[in-house]
């Protein structure tokens, strides 16, 4: 098993028809320790998948260094870096049955016969496909070719593993039950994985870090829990989430002997324990960040400083949870309430947000302002 | 029955007199364009089988009268179909081989391998396809014969035709169809290029190698002109340009020129009826997408 590092990786590709380069990968450094399981996230063209395929060296960096397990693999072609890949589309051979797709890599290495068939038997017991060895790619179930891809790469005993949106091609209840298998494979095997995905419940649920790209850099790395309560930047804030946080546009002001956040048609109180960090930027335009689940109906212990009397526009009954779309000045907002809070469309409601949970960002460059 | 269904039946019967017409000609002109295809081919049949003054005797004899087999006797006796076929065999099947494996590898470069130059190289050799094969006659005759010296060989026969602009671009177009995800995976799997593609392309490109190799067979096979140039001596006579050597200064001896044209037609109607299935797809094949 091995670390993945980048150091300075860029990778930037002549596009014809933009009559220029285009910078798919820029100036990005991370570090993948041993036996995590990473997942990198973010919209098309976000660079996550040419970051997986430089980590496979399928595609060169135009600068920068990777390294795995400490070797520098620049120059090194990727049947040598000792990775194993699962393709979006499985991309097995569709000419050779799950057996020999299976052991084809290892024939490649000139491996004795007797040890290929051990590591595909022991491969397909781990994943309940004996049965399936002698058919050929095409009479399988998107399920039965997805174990067949996991199991090409087993069989190889790589140092790192690279997913590349696994899951993508499987209906939904598949999806859920091959990410459980996903994360018991991991464990059970302990390596390293790299997994590209753009589902972010996937992220989440997979990733013991994520990193979140977006235009080619790497906007936040951190533990899933972090990047939900503790997103770095309005990207991160607005990426991960269903729905997303809330991001209001408006300015800080100083009143009462405390910060307030005055916009979007209303206005309030900040916590007094982060004045310090927010002084810099009193009288400054900020973004105001609140999670729709940060959001109740106020009660009567609702401290007032914290509580906003808004229109309705839309309320969503989604059976658990009452989704309300709001008007904050030009945006909409949206509020996870309980479903019998009470609300309805055209009469004024009274919010209360949970002001600890808010967060203020810097409109300039979209960086969440650290509280300490 | 109401109202409606009454003023419907009159309609309704229209048109199914309407369909069945319609059906009827269009069995109708298929039949005539099957005779109309079929036609030559018996025609050359039972050519093979009249005497020299019935073979172009007007109206035709539909069967023939006499029944004699004059032509297969001259046809054996003043040439050498035997030695002319191996010699259409030999040039067919070689260049049918060398098409297959450089068309595959030009095509599978062009469309999966990335290399500075290789959309404009592309290019260029489609644009070669639209120079008339007449126009660069002169120029190849003499590259062949007078530059590499290899009027009347073997050589002059294959060489000119190892691979084509045209297998290139339908290979290309083949290829380009196959997931290139297949490939990054054997590159993982520890596949050099050469490897990559005896085991994973070429075995992918199958129904394309298949369509390749009828046309090509059958253009060589069928090719009559370069062999006539090229290749006028005996030794090295292709079955074309055989059949041709019964055409005398005054008079032709159709009897012996239509044995021998059922005797080289019968390699191809094995090839079509064995491969009649991937003849079919390779009709289509152009239109896969990219």
């Amino acid at each position: 098993m091995a670390e993945v590092v980048f150091r300075n990786v860029t990778k930037r590709f002549v596009d014809a028809k933009a009559g220029g380069e285009v910078t798919a990968v820029d100036n990005v450094s991370f570090e993948i320790p041993d036996h995590e399981f990473v997942v990198f996230v973010g919209p098309s063209g976000c660079g996550k998948t040419t970051s997986l395929r430089m980590i496979a060296g399928l595609e060169r960096q135009t600068s920068g260094d990777i390294l795995i397990g400490g070797r520098n693999v620049n120059k090194v072609r990727p049947a040598d870096r000792n990775i194993a890949m699962v393709f979006q589309d499985y991309a097995l051979y569709p000419h050779m049955t799950v057996r020999e797709n299976m052991s084809f890599a290892l024939q490649n290495l000139k491996r004795p016969r007797a040890e290929i068939e051990k590591k595909v038997k022991e491969a397909a017991a781990l994943l309940g496909i004996e049965n399936l060895l002698e058919r050929q790619p095409k009479e399988l179930s998107g399920g039965q070719r997805q174990r067949v891809a996991l199991g090409r790469a087993i069989v190889r005993d790589p140092q790192v593993f690279l997913f590349d949106e696994p899951l993508s091609n499987l209906d939904a209840k598949l999806r859920v039950q091959m990410r459980v298998e996903l994360a018991e494979l991991h464990q059970r095997l302990g390596v390293t994985v790299v997994y590209v995905t753009h589902d972010q419940v996937e992220a989440m649920t997979l990733g013991q870090r994520i990193v979140v790209m977006n235009g080619g850099r790497v906007m936040q790395i951190d533990k899933p829990e972090q990047l939900y309560n503790h997103p770095a930047n309005t990207f991160v804030a607005s990426f991960i989430g269903a729905p997303p946080m809330n991001l209001i546009h408006g300015r800080l002001e100083q009143a009462d002997g405390g910060l307030w956040f005055i916009g979007g048609g209303f206005r309030v109180k900040l916590p007094e324990q982060r004045n310090e960090a927010y002084s810099p930027y009193i009288n400054r335009n900020v973004i105001f960040g609140i999670r729709p689940e940060d959001i109740s109906v106020a009660g009567e212990g609702a401290r007032p400083e914290h509580t906003i009397r808004v229109p309705l526009k839309l309320v969503e009954h989604l059976g658990a949870e009452l989704l309300v779309y709001f008007v904050t000045g030009e945006t909409t907002s949206i509020a996870r309430l309980h479903p019998e809070s009470g609300i309805s469309v055209g009469v004024p409601a009274s919010l209360c947000f949970d002001m600890r949970k808010s967060h203020l960002f810097n409109p300039a460059d979209g960086q969440v302002i650290a509280v300490g | 029955m109401t109202n409606a269904t009454v003023a419907e039946r009159p309609a309704g019967s229209l048109a199914r007199i309407l369909r069945a017409t319609g059906e009827v000609l269009r069995w109708a002109f298929l039949l005539f364009w099957a005779v109309l295809t079929l036609v030559p081919l018996y025609w050359m049949i039972i050519g093979a089988f009249k005497d020299r003054m019935a073979v172009t005797r007007m109206p035709p004899d539909w069967i023939p009268h006499p029944f004699v087999l004059d032509g297969w006797v001259n046809l054996f006796k003043a040439g050498q179909p035997l030695l002319w076929m191996f010699n259409s065999g030999l040039v067919s099947i070689t260049v049918t081989l060398t098409n297959l494996l450089f068309a595959t590898m030009a095509g599978y470069a062009f469309s999966k391998l990335r290399f500075p130059g290789r959309d404009q190289i592309f290019w260029i050799f489609m644009a070669s396809m639209m120079i008339p094969g007449e126009l660069t006659l002169i120029p190849l005759y003499l590259l062949v014969t007078s530059v590499l010296n290899m009027g009347n060989s073997y050589s002059g026969l294959i060489v000119p035709h190892l691979v084509s602009v045209g297998s290139i671009f339908l290979m290309k177009q083949f290829i380009q169809s196959l997931p290139s995800s297949l490939m990054d995976a054997a590159r993982i799997d520890g596949c050099g290029e050469f490897r990559l593609f005896w085991k994973v392309v070429m075995p992918l490109a199958r129904p394309g190698l298949a369509v390749l190799a009828i046309f090509t067979f059958v253009g060589q096979w069928s090719s009559f002109f370069w062999p006539l140039l090229i290749a006028n001596d005996t030794a090295h006579r292709v079955i074309q340009v055989g059949l041709a050597t019964f055409k005398y200064e005054n008079t032709t001896d159709y009897g012996a020129m239509m044995a021998g044209a059922v005797l080289a037609s019968i390699p191809i109607a094995i090839l079509f009826v064995s491969m009649q299935k991937h003849f079919l797809k390779g009709i289509t094949i152009g239109g896969l997408k990219g």
